[in-house]
């Protein structure tokens, strides 16, 4: 390798380096809070109903057992508080989660399609 | 999701279980230990069935993936040597040599796993031991600077006639696998450890030993083709500039690992000095050594990237050492502290750690060192380290009694009340963003 192409790779170093620090060092915003205009778009968009705690409450203390709670935390959060009686399912963001979450789901949520099933 | 599966009734709430527990309705928890059979349930208790198989294969898949790790290195001329030497036999009877060898390697392999299941997380401990690491660091130079052709690596006579005579046939085989074994097991230490710490909490000898097994079957199956085709192999030219640069950078990648096993036996900045250093020799030696022009013109590009590479490599390391702001004040443990916090209705977090305990470092270096991290912690929390790296100590004797520590790192959260919250205990390293989700969790709970 000449002394030329050398000098100029080791100055693209140097660029490319500092650009990388500055990316790591960059103040970051706080992660930004979902609207209520976004969930009920999202629940347009997935065709789910929405519920809301009291009205999830009522249902829950009817009929237990006519109910299907699913959690989709992280398995720690689970752990550390759920719903009683929720079954945890951790879901990954992305569509590749959601594309292999699709057969145990299915699974979880047995062969009745008209099953009450509450998620969150 | 379950709409498109042709669910009709699908609700989705919102607001989860924090609403749900602010409005006083029942919940419930699931500290770490209990097993509860729902359908996508904790995964620390034992598998079953499919899933059990499941899990081997990604045990055996874990296994392949290791031959990406230098160890296996070290281990692919003395496997040619070897074999080279029955290269007259028929592929048949190199079939089973090489299925012999395998075997040997596994079992080798395997003892680590039993004496990880009956030991109960000291193993690891060993395995990061500063002796340990020494020593396995000084094999991995010694075989780069084999690469770099300063000495030529062959098996003492004595060892190759003992396995090929004395134990005839496929003893010899297994034999040599056996004594290789010892080779791999500590390089791979701490590329397993988490699988070692799960094999630890299950506490069955057979559990660990058939993990193990199955790990090494996969790290010995390119191992095991490679021993078949060694003869052949034998007749292929090893000459020629491009092979030649090729081992240089192989010697490298070995030299990287040695530096990445020396990392808990030394100050910060002497790593960082050392790991700077190295890259920069690292691309003097593979780019810009030895006058002979590029036969070919990829071979130009490549020099130029690696060149690149290395320099951009060591700026960044340089860089992020002197722009790393403060990390997590801690302080040492005394009870008068845990009762002021407790007075105070401040949370408690205590680290258990040792210095060559690698996730400890990365806990440490990154963890404690982001941001985010260091305010909330200097804003709610009282921090505490504990130091295990040396035994004996009374003090620390007591509280590994009090908070049942098995190993490094474990990370302990107290709350406002001083008892600990078990379900958030952390014994592996976690992103900064993870273990800020847990402060949270720790400031919520009453």
């Amino acid at each position: 390798m000449g002394i030329k192409k050398a000098i100029l790779l080791s100055l693209v170093s140097v660029v490319l380096a500092g650009g990388m620090l500055w990316y790591h060092h960059r103040p970051l915003a706080p992660p930004a809070q979902a609207t209520w205009e976004d969930v009920t778009g999202e629940a347009q968009r997935g065709g789910y109903r929405l519920i809301t705690t009291e009205e999830l409450g009522r249902l829950y203390q009817k009929d237990p057992q006519g109910l299907l709670l699913v959690d989709t935390r992280q398995e720690w959060e689970y752990r550390s508080g759920h719903i009683k009686d929720a079954v945890n399912f951790p879901l990954e963001p992305g569509w590749w989660g959601r594309r292999r979450a699709k057969s145990p789901l299915a699974k979880l949520l047995g062969p009745d399609k008209d099953r009450l099933a509450v998620f969150y | 999701m379950a709409v498109q599966l042709g669910y009709t009734k699908i609700y989705r709430d919102p607001l989860g279980y924090p609403a749900w527990e602010q409005a006083g309705l029942p919940g419930a928890r699931t500290p770490y230990g209990l097993c509860n059979d729902t359908p996508g349930g904790p995964p620390s208790c034992l598998p079953s069935g499919w899933a059990l198989l499941g899990t081997f294969l990604g045990i055996f898949a874990g296994g392949l993936a290791l031959n990406l790790t230098p160890c296996v290195y070290p281990l692919i001329p003395i496997t040619v040597s070897y074999f080279g030497g029955h290269s007259g036999e028929s592929r048949g009877r190199l079939a089973g040599h090489g299925l012999c060898y395998l075997t040997g390697l596994a079992v080798t392999n395997s003892a680590l796993g039993v004496a990880a299941a009956l030991t109960g997380g000291l193993l690891g401990g060993l395995l990061q031991n500063p002796w340990v690491l020494l020593a396995v660091a000084l094999v991995l130079v010694l075989f780069a600077a084999s690469l770099w052709g300063m000495w030529e690596l062959r098996l003492p006579g004595g060892l190759t006639r003992m396995a090929v005579k004395s134990y005839a046939g496929y003893f010899g085989s297994l034999f040599m696998g056996l004594t290789l074994g010892v080779v791999a097991a500590p390089c791979i230490g701490p590329f397993i450890l988490g699988l070692l710490t799960w094999v630890a909490s299950q506490g069955s000898a057979w559990l660990g030993f058939f993990t193990f097994f199955t790990l090494s079957l996969g790290l010995g199956l390119p191992l095991f083709v490679l021993a078949i085709f060694s003869g052949s192999l034998d007749k292929l030219p090893r000459s020629g500039e491009w092979l030649l640069w090729v081992r240089k950078l192989m010697g490298w990648v070995l030299m990287g690992m040695a530096a990445y096993f020396l990392r808990p036996l030394l100050p910060e900045a002497g790593w960082v000095a050392l790991m700077a250093g190295g890259a920069l020799a690292a691309g003097i030696h593979l780019a810009l050594w030895g006058r002979t022009p590029a036969t070919f013109r990829p071979f130009g590009w490549l020099k130029g990237f690696t060149w690149l590479g290395a320099l951009t490599a060591a700026f960044l390391v340089v860089g992020f050492f002197a722009l790393r702001g403060p990390g997590v004040a801690w302080q040492p443990y005394s009870e008068a502290l845990v009762a002021q916090a407790r007075e105070s209705r401040k949370p408690v977090i205590i680290d258990f750690y040792a210095t060559w305990c690698t996730p400890c470092r990365e806990l440490e270096d990154i963890t404690f060192h982001h941001p985010q991290v260091v305010k909330q912690a200097a804003q709610d929390f009282i921090t505490i380290k504990i130091d295990l790296t040396r035994k004996g100590d009374a003090q620390a004797e007591t509280l590994l009694q009090k908070y049942q520590v098995k190993g490094v790192p474990t990370i302990v959260f107290l709350d406002r009340e001083g008892k600990e919250l078990k379900d958030l205990r952390l014994v592996d390293y976690l992103p900064p963003d993870q273990f800020l989700g847990r402060l949270a969790a720790v400031t919520k709970s009453p």
